[in-house]
């Protein structure tokens, strides 16, 4: 079953069509990233899915519900983090916790809470206002997993927090969706998608220009980077090879052909070359490919 | 419920920091009563003012003045623009500022409805403006009592503080509700402070020139200021036209926010 569906949704802000015919599914248990570049519409979408602008056009579901006529009843199973965390600084974090719990019906379990504290190292006693960001972040994301939310939706969760959060913080994410919960993450960081998503979408000006299936994207494609002053481009296309990116001294391939003739061209072309890489293509790679492409016919 | 509490939590100083201000504010005024009556108040003349000065500022009748309730209710009325300006802060305020603050992410995040939003903080501001409004008329008639003249009838002051307490209520709800109106409207509560201090001003000045030329008099309807003039009310009692003008006004100011509010993009 889809816990978040959207179908052909757009958002217009006057003429300017922030988000535009805008169709994904995100499956139940799914780890979905959400990526594009600043201004893509990213938060636009998610303030639509969680109802806090409306959809110009198209409709929007959230578990088989339509919003935002469900919209209660489905908050009560989402759990979210802001990318900027403002949540009432006058507040002591506990109260914070204890308000959000109020808001979902739920008691605070303590042994939980201290569980989630002990792992982000958040102290309840401080006034929210007082904390930096990357402890508001912490903060929000203990708000959202304590109310036990079937899907989480993390709209850039790392920003403030440093490597060791992060990296506690993403395997809490992993364990939760090995236990059922769909996480939708927006994130500029491609590392963090390429680690823990199972999808990525790819948005651009509003438009999605793609969804990878993260599980087969790094094992078919290498990426070939040569340098040097006189570049073999034409030997390497004969090999199959396809010329991504070119300048006077680098240029990148793609290869999804058979290794050994690569690497006996390589080793061909190598004693004319300052540099020769191979590397599994990367998200980043993909992302910028997309990204190219879409603008070549644009 | 939540959100109620929330709301009179955030509040709870700013409600205190009013209360203590007016209440040493009109306990400093009533105290300078029984001197001012002993220096012979009620003997100025004040026919050397031109009459529609005095009617512009409710002071058409100077002998009353020599009275703890004439006197009060002079004094009083630039109180009641204190409390119509505190009650339109609170409805300005109470949905943009959670916006403009960001905490309308943590908000709307949680299962509650727009609706919800607006009746909470609704429910909570009226409970508040109330709080404020009995402690306030409370402190004015204990010093009432205490400053008043002797002979002074204590069940007629009473009488009268029950009527200002309740004209003086709904004054103060209906510029709340013109502030809740305004509120959701707004995308910031910036403008909040100065936006309530127009509409307390401008709306007085209206039944300023009501007052002034007859031809403008139906002006005074739009004044809620008018409705609870501790100086007319003493005099007239309850004028229910205007009360009802300002019921009107309240409900539909109150509607109107709720539908607007409803279908408002948030700003998060």
């Amino acid at each position: 079953m889809a816990v978040i569906e959207l179908d052909h949704v757009s958002k217009y802000f006057g003429k300017f069509a922030a988000v535009k015919d805008l169709s994904m599914n995100v499956e139940k248990g799914e780890f979905y990233g959400f990526i594009g570049p600043n201004g893509a519409g990213k938060s636009t979408t998610i303030n639509m899915i969680l109802h806090f602008i409306k959809n110009s056009e198209g409709r929007i579901r959230l578990f088989g519900e339509n919003m935002p006529s469900a919209n209660v009843d489905v908050k009560k199973r989402i759990g979210y983090v802001p990318s900027d965390v403002r949540f009432y600084p006058q507040l002591h974090v506990e109260d914070l916790i204890r308000y959000t719990l109020d808001f979902h019906r739920m008691h605070a379990d303590r042994k939980e809470l201290t569980y989630y504290c002990d792992l982000f190292d958040v102290d309840l006693r401080k006034k929210f206002g007082d904390l930096s960001l990357g402890n508001k972040k912490k903060v929000a994301v203990i708000c959202a997993m304590i109310m036990r939310p079937d899907l989480l939706i993390l709209d850039e969760p790392t920003n403030g927090l440093d490597p060791l959060m992060h990296a506690r913080l993403f395997q809490l994410m992993k364990e939760k969706q090995q236990q059922g919960v769909t996480v939708f993450l927006s994130s500029h960081n491609l590392k963090e998608v390429q680690d823990y998503c199972s999808r990525v979408a790819f948005i651009k000006a509003g438009h999605l220009i793609g969804v990878e299936d993260l599980t087969t994207i790094n094992k078919n494609v290498k990426i070939i980077t040569l340098k040097g002053d006189r570049l073999p481009v034409e030997q390497m296309e004969t090999i199959g090879a396809e010329c991504i990116r070119r300048s006077d001294c680098e240029a990148r391939f793609t290869y999804e052909k058979g290794l050994p003739e690569l690497f006996r061209t390589l080793s061909e072309l190598a004693p004319k070359l300052d540099d020769v890489t191979v590397d599994n293509r990367d998200l980043e790679e993909q992302f910028m490919s997309m990204y190219e492409n879409q603008e070549a016919t644009r | 419920m939540t959100l109620f509490r929330l709301e009179c939590r955030t509040h709870l100083k700013t409600l205190l920091i009013w209360i203590v201000v007016v209440a040493l504010l009109t306990f400093g005024l009533l105290s300078l009563f029984p001197s001012m009556k002993s220096m012979g108040l009620q003997q100025i003349d004040l026919n050397a003012m031109p009459k529609d000065m005095l009617k512009a500022f409710n002071l058409s009748d100077m002998a009353a003045l020599a009275t703890v309730k004439g006197y009060f209710g002079y004094e009083y009325q630039y109180v009641m623009l204190a409390t119509g300006i505190f009650a339109a802060t609170l409805g300005t305020n109470a949905l943009s500022r959670e916006e403009t603050e960001g905490t309308i992410s943590y908000l709307y995040a949680q299962p509650i409805s727009r609706l919800s939003i607006v009746t909470a903080k609704m429910i909570a501001n009226v409970l508040l403006y109330t709080l404020y409004w009995l402690v306030s008329m409370a402190v004015a008639f204990l010093a009432c009592l205490i400053f008043k003249e002797s002979g002074a009838s204590v069940s007629g002051l009473f009488r009268s503080f029950t009527q200002l307490t309740f004209t003086g209520w709904i004054m103060g709800l209906t510029f709340m509700s013109v502030g809740f109106l305004l509120s959701s409207l707004m995308k910031s509560n910036k403008p909040a402070t100065s936006l309530s201090l127009a509409i307390v001003f401008l709306t007085f000045i209206l039944g300023v020139v009501g007052k002034l030329n007859d031809k403008f008099q139906s002006l005074i309807y739009f004044s809620p200021v008018d409705t609870a003039l501790p100086s007319a009310v003493f005099k007239n009692g309850i004028e229910w036209k205007y009360v009802v003008t300002d019921l009107i006004v309240l409900v539909v100011a109150a509607l109107l926010t709720c539908v607007i509010y409803r279908r408002k993009d948030l700003k998060v």
